[in-house]
């Protein structure tokens, strides 16, 4: 089981329109994260694949990232490895915000309000991670 | 890339890894040199670095190369051990904090990234770091696993002065004194030695020196002893260009004369001895030592052989002893050699020759399991490697190796590691790999929380340098830096590293980062109790809505222990807490139109002024009076600007919201507000009378306080909450007000100040708006005029909530609180079913008693009629409010019809006191709440036969759900109807009260009085134009219908109900009055009995034609029939109830075929098989009158078997005539009998055409303009007379 400590989605302009956090030391998970976000921008352009797999770590805690084709970044900050738990995480979650962008009245890159996307977020969360 | 040795790296190993020499001196050495408040070795230090001698080299190879650059390190050999780390650390932590201080002084505010990254990267980098960085490695020198910090020489220095200087050359080099190093063993104590004299020039001639130094040269040899002189200058003034010493010793005073006796000789002196110690005796010692052990190794060590033996019998070697760290080597083991012969090589600069014995070492440390040798030995390796400049990949390799070999020793090796760390960094650096320094200086970190803090800033800024720059790990580097900063006490550290990471995140949507950044600089700063800036930053938190409870709460407590640490006041232009809605900014001032209540003021512009159309004065005929006073007095600047009275406030009303989940207090919420002269008013003399001080400008905020009077409101918000506030301002003097802006306290400590005028969003002004194209400032910009009178006006117990059909007086109140009469008074109301001004000798009447009848026969009947038909209510002439006073005046009040009624009154009144201002108006508004109470409906059914008379159905529902209505009297509108019950009320309703939901229905009969009494003149005291319902016993006077309030009302619900009053005749008006005992709907919860009157217009029968005919003869007669005929004369009356010319035609017919004369749609009921005579007529849509003689013509039916006419109508078959209106004819009819028997003489048609005499006539919608009708039945009993 992978120990999650925060999921962010970041939109491309690099504005949070999604957290989901499981305890409080929310500000060092926020810190990882953004910092993570350089990693992301130098790696994003060297594969064609979505999902970036561990891309950076502070100390035990690691940043696995999942990029859409929009550039809409999935940043996970996790403590132990299960990549393939992760992997099958982002690509649902992939669905979901797929979703949330049918949606006529979401205008991309704003925040994420759905508490269905939220409640099902969490629920993928337990099954996968 | 460049020569690796002239890269910072390169410099630093080339400064670093030199030769050691030691100095061994004595005390009055010392002393002479201590004149020049130097010491010996900070004497020579500044001539040991030889940038440009060329001295041939030849190593182990046989070809000689030259060396052109050479350091000397020149240490006591107290230094020569390795430093105390506690000293250390101390030494390191205040070169941190003197950085510290400085760089927090000049730190500027944080700037644009686009600045920094443009500027050089020695710019970026701040000094300090290098600094620090050397210091830090020099701690680790000396350590017994590396050979190049071994002394290599050994200056014995004795002074002239001393006795018996050869004795004293000896004792020098007593092993007590020593480093550990030699006297472990790690280290040859044999080492070159060299002896110095030194004289000083001060204490006398040089001649004893010379001898001593021949004494010397006997001793120790001829080559190894030399004398140099110091302190040749006398005064000791002479003043160095470039003090060579100001360099080492950096913490003199400025003021202090560093090495001031030294003359230039002696400056030369000492060069050239250095000099020549380094060329002539340490680089040919080091050479020789070189090949001597070269040849040591190569003999042990170095061809195919060797390497066997060394494999084989490496393990069972038995001159290393086991210690926990490894085995210990001594100086004369063939490793140890093997080592120095690496870093000597290094040190003359044979990196190639190095770098092989280094890997010849390194393979034996591993097997031996020396790992901190080893590590030492790879780090050497990578360094080669980098020097060599060849291969990138081994030195880096062996980087990393020596650094995780250090690693993996503990802490035994942490600090060994950081040394390696660095110099790797610094070779990636070198080689522009900042990515990766940076994420070797983020492993350096150790356990010293302040070291960390240096190597994390450092990192950051490799990030910042790393091309792409890479800002998020840049900023989070220097947050994470300053965070360690502050946990090793260094503030002013952490404050500059956190105020660098500004700029990454400013403006960004993260903000838990922006929150934790802002946060602990505010807190920092305070800690310094630099209080002003601290508040800025806590500023940018408090408003912070994402954060939980707790952490809001946090942020808020400290921000206000801030302010309050700081003993002042702080004004802060951008509070965030709470949030200004400045989109519900709503001024609502009064120029001349003033409002009785906030509701007044929220009604529409739109709808006051479509009221006050035709009671104000039209414009052509004000301009000639205010508005050209005003655009003469006013300045064209201004002549926009709105304007309020002085003395009356404007009331601004604008939203509050916390944006946090914790209660905020707010108080003393004011408007800001600047009132100044009329810039031309002095200018312009006039008739304006300006106050004593008008003429300077009161902006100043004593001023203000006498001249302004501004409200204050204090409130507290719960999390989340928003409030409305209104405030207000009152002015007093004229001249010209601003509303500037808004301010408050937040917690009763921080002053927030809001201005209107920055923000850029619309403001809602609701009044005021004389054109379109409106500049925003103007909107609250105000002329303030010389106050002028106002009324105040209320209408006391309106009822808020009523049932329909409540009648009740009320009293208007107007009160003058100034000083000056208004009159010319004139009242509007927008919905006259509801309301409308009654008689000022109404004020006091009793109430219902009033409405009651009177003896006095019409008394009051239609006495407002005439000002009902106009709009507006004109209060008399002689009416005036003075001074002071009030006026009330009487109203009316029904409430017509069910719903939410809003109701506009606007009072007009004229004033003396002003010349700007002539006249204003009073704008009241009301909303009410009609529920519906009673639903009356009527329904008339006219008597075939009477035409005169109907039958009047009345159906009540009580609508209600608890109230009990006290039935209590019909009347008919008008003179012109007698109503009279068909059964006693007693019958249909004992109780005489409607319970809630019950149903009434009453029949009465309703005849027109207008034909009877012109024949009958019945005095009209006997007039029955009402019913009472009510109990039977009580001797009270019905209501009268006929007089006001009554009749007004119901001229009005006839006016809304769209009746014309023309032609009534046969459409009656009912007033139904019930009462309601104890009224529990009034929200004053007074038990007053209401009156509740219910009128119904226009009942009429829906087939009732204008034209009624009666025909009238005998009913029997008794005839001879031998004689020829019987002929019988009749009378057909007509009568023409409309108000139009009416045109009859009657056609008569006898046979069968006429019958099929058209009809009319009326009388399509007509059945096809008309028999003449006999015909069955039955009545359209009246079911409920069947006449018992249609039930005889029923019966007689078979009778009509023949179809041979019996009888026949004589004279004239068609007769036509015009009836004028409302008039009334005969003529005659005649029937000839042939037979007895009885007969139906209703086979004739009245066709009928109305004339209208003016089109109004016809807009009566049921008016039928033409017609045919059949005729009645009337039947003649003809007998045969015997």
């Amino acid at each position: 089981m992978t120990s999650t400590a925060c999921f962010i989605i970041v939109s491309r302009n690099d504005i949070p329109i999604y957290e989901a956090e499981r305890e409080d030391a929310a500000q060092l998970h926020q810190f990882i994260l953004h910092a993570a976000l350089d990693i992301v921008q130098d790696l994003a352009w060297t594969t064609s694949a979505m999902f970036l797999k561990a891309i950076d770590k502070f100390n035990d805690l690691m940043v696995s990232v999942y990029v859409t084709a929009g550039h809409t970044r999935f940043m996970l900050l996790h403590d132990s490895r299960n990549e393939d738990g992760i992997k099958s995480f982002f690509q649902e979650v992939h669905e979901l915000y797929i979703k949330i962008l049918l949606n006529p009245l979401y205008l991309p890159g704003s925040r994420i309000t759905s508490s269905h996307f939220d409640t099902k977020v969490r629920a993928l969360a337990r099954k996968c991670l | 890339m460049a020569d690796p040795a002239n890269t910072p790296l390169g410099k630093m190993l080339l400064e670093e890894i030199t030769p050691v020499v030691m100095v061994l001196s004595t005390q009055l050495v010392e002393q002479a040199c201590l004149k020049n408040g130097i010491s010996f070795v900070q004497m020579l230090s500044p001539f040991c670095d030889f940038t440009n001698i060329d001295v041939p080299v030849r190593t182990a190879s046989d070809q000689p190369y030259r060396l052109r650059k050479f350091k000397l390190r020149f240490l006591y050999s107290s230094d020569v051990r390795q430093p105390n780390l506690e000293v250390a650390k101390e030494r390191l932590k205040q070169v941190i904090t003197h950085a510290g201080e400085k760089n927090f002084l000049e730190s500027s505010e944080p700037s644009q990234f686009n600045d920094i990254l443009s500027r050089p990267e020695s710019e970026i980098l701040p000094s300090w770091f290098q600094f620090f960085n050397k210091e830090l490695v020099r701690t680790l020198s000396f350590s017994d696993h590396e050979a190049f910090d071994h002394p290599v020489a050994c200056l014995l220095v004795v002074s002239s002065k001393d006795d018996g200087p050869i004795n004293r050359f000896v004792d020098l080099f007593n092993t007590n004194k020593l480093p550990s190093l030699i006297n472990d063993g790690a280290m040859d104590p044999k080492i070159l030695k060299h002896y110095l004299l030194v004289h000083d020039n001060q204490d006398g001639p040089l001649d004893k020196a010379t001898k001593l130094l021949a004494e010397m040269r006997n001793a120790f040899g001829q080559n190894d002893c030399q004398i140099i002189c110091i302190n040749s200058s006398q005064n000791g003034n002479i003043q160095h260009q470039d003090n060579p010493w100001a360099l080492f010793k950096p913490d003199a005073l400025p003021t202090e004369n560093l090495g001031g006796f030294p003359n230039l000789d002696d400056l030369n002196e000492i060069k050239d001895f250095l000099q020549e110690l380094s060329s002539k005796h340490i680089i040919p010692y080091m050479e020789q030592k070189i090949r001597v052990l070269n040849q040591q190794v190569s003999a042990t060590r170095k061809g195919f052989r060797n390497q066997i033996k060394n494999l084989w019998w490496r393990k069972g070697k038995d001159e290393t002893i086991d210690t926990p760290n490894g085995p210990v080597y001594t100086f004369n083991s063939i490793e140890s050699q093997i080592r120095i012969l690496g870093d000597y090589a290094f040190m003359l600069g044979d990196y190639e020759f190095a770098l092989s014995n280094y890997r010849l070492i390194s393979t034996d440390y591993k097997i031996d399991k020396a790992w901190k040798r080893y590590a030492g030995v790879q780090e050497m390796m990578g360094l080669t490697n980098f020097m060599l400049d060849q291969s990138r990949k081994d030195a880096e390799y062996c980087m990393e190796n020596a650094f995780n070999t250090y690693l993996k020793l503990g802490s035994a090796g942490r600090r060994n590691a950081t040394r390696c760390g660095l110099w790797w960094v610094e070779m990636l650096k070198t080689r522009d790999q900042f990515k990766e320094a940076a994420t070797v200086y983020f492993r350096i970190c150790g356990e010293d929380t302040l070291h960390s803090a240096v190597m994390l800033e450092q990192a950051s800024f490799c990030y910042l340098l790393s091309k792409p720059p890479m800002l998020h790990k840049y900023g989070f580097h220097l947050v994470l830096s300053g965070d360690h900063y502050k946990k090793s006490d260094q503030i002013k550290h952490a404050i500059r590293t956190y105020r660098s990471a500004i700029p990454v995140y400013k403006g960004t949507t993260w903000s838990l980062i922006k929150d934790h950044v802002h946060f602990h600089i505010g807190q920092w700063y305070a800690l310094l109790a630099t209080y002003d800036v601290a508040v800025s930053h806590m500023l940018e938190v408090l408003a912070s809505t994402c954060q939980s409870k707790s952490t809001q709460e946090l942020f808020l407590r400290d921000f206000l222990q801030i302010v309050q640490k700081s003993g002042r006041t702080f004004e802060v232009v951008k509070l965030q807490l709470p949030v200004i809605n400045i989109s519900s900014l709503k001024v609502i001032f009064e120029d001349r139109r003033t409002n009785a209540s906030s509701e007044a003021a929220s009604v529409r512009e739109s709808v006051w002024r479509s009221l006050e159309e035709d009671i104000i004065p039209s414009l052509s005929t004000s301009r000639s009076n205010w508005l050209d006073l005003q655009s003469k007095h006013i300045p064209r600047k201004y002549k926009e600007s709105n304007i309020c009275v002085a003395g009356e406030a404007i009331k601004v009303d604008i939203e509050f919201k916390n944006p946090l989940q914790i209660p905020i207090s707010v108080s003393s919420v004011s408007l800001m507000c600047e009132l100044s002269a009329n810039p031309e008013e002095d200018a312009n003399s006039s008739n304006i009378e300006l106050p004593e001080n008008e003429s300077k400008t009161s902006t100043s905020t004593g001023d203000i306080n006498s001249s302004l009077i501004l409200s204050d409101v204090d409130f507290s918000l719960e999390g989340g909450e928003t409030t409305l506030v209104q405030l207000t301002v009152t002015p007093r003097i004229e001249g010209i007000l601003k509303i500037v802006g808004v301010k408050w306290k937040l917690s009763s400590s921080v002053v927030g100040l809001c201005n209107f005028e920055s923000n850029p969003v619309n403001r809602r002004v609701v009044k005021g708006k004389r054109k379109a194209k409106h500049s925003p400032s103007n909107d609250l910009k105000f002329l303030v005029i010389k106050s002028t009178p106002r009324l105040e006006g209320f209408i006391h117990s309106l009822p808020k909530k009523t049932y329909a059909g409540d009648l009740r007086p009320l009293v208007l109140e107007l009160s003058n609180q100034s000083k000056f009469p208004v009159k010319n008074l004139k009242m509007k109301i927008s919905n006259r079913r509801f309301l409308y001004a009654g008689n000022q000798r109404e004020l006091n009447v009793d109430f219902p008693a009033c409405l009651k009848k009177v003896n006095v026969e019409k008394s009051g009947g239609h006495t407002n009629g005439n000002k009902m038909s106009q709009n507006v209510f004109h209060f008399p002439e002689d009416v005036s409010v003075q001074e002071e006073t009030s006026l009330s005046w009487p109203l009316w009040f029904h409430a017509a019809v069910p719903g939410n009624i809003p109701l506009y009154i606007t009072i007009y009144y004229e004033t003396e006191g002003s010349s700007i201002m002539k006249y204003r108006t009073l704008r009241m508004h009301y909303n009410l709440q009609v529920l519906p109470s009673l639903d009356v409906s009527f329904e008339l059914s006219a008597r075939p036969s009477q035409s005169q008379e109907f039958l009047l159905r009345m159906d009540v529902v009580n609508k209600t759900s608890s109230e009990c209505f006290q039935v209590h009297q019909l009347s008919s509108v008008g003179q012109h109807w007698d109503i009279s019950l068909l059964q006693p009320v007693d019958s249909i309703l004992p109780s005489q009260s409607l319970f809630a939901g019950q149903s009434l229905s009453c029949f009465f009969m309703l005849k027109d009085r207008r034909s009877s009494t012109s024949e009958d003149s019945t005095p009209p005291s006997l007039f029955q134009s009402d019913v009472r319902l009510g109990p039977r016993d009580s001797s009270e006077p019905p209501f009268d219908v006929s007089s006001s309030p009554l009749a007004d009302f119901h001229d009005c619900e006839r006016s809304c109900q769209g009746v014309s009053s023309q032609g009534y005749e046969y459409k009656v008006d009912f007033i139904f009055i019930t009462q309601l005992p104890k009224g529990n709907i009034d929200s004053g919860a007074r038990n007053t009995p209401l009156v509740l009157s219910h009128h119904a217009c226009d009942c009429s029968l829906s087939s009732m034609s204008p034209i009624s005919w009666v025909v009238d003869g005998p009913r029997t007669i008794q005839h001879n029939f031998s004689a020829p005929l019987c002929a019988v004369n009749l009378k057909m009356t007509i009568t023409n109830s409309s108000g139009s010319v009416a045109s009859v035609h009657i056609n008569t017919f006898d046979s069968p075929s006429s019958n099929s004369q058209p009809k009319d749609d009326a009388t399509a009921s007509h059945p096809p098989e008309n028999q003449t005579g006999w015909s069955d007529i039955p009545i359209a849509s009246d079911t409920k009158i069947i006449t018992n003689e249609a039930l005889a013509t029923r019966s007689s039916k078979s009778l009509s078997l023949e179809s041979v006419p019996q009888f026949i109508w004589s004279g004239s078959s068609s007769t036509k005539l015009t009836l004028q209106p409302r008039s009334t004819s005969e003529i005659p009819l005649q029937i000839c009998a042939f037979a007895p028997g009885i007969y139906d003489l209703s086979n004739y048609v009245l066709n009928w055409d109305l004339t209208p005499v003016n089109d109004e006539v016809n807009q009566g919608g049921g008016n039928k303009s033409s017609g045919s009708l059949q005729g009645h039945p009337y039947y003649l009993i003809v007998l045969e007379h015997t």
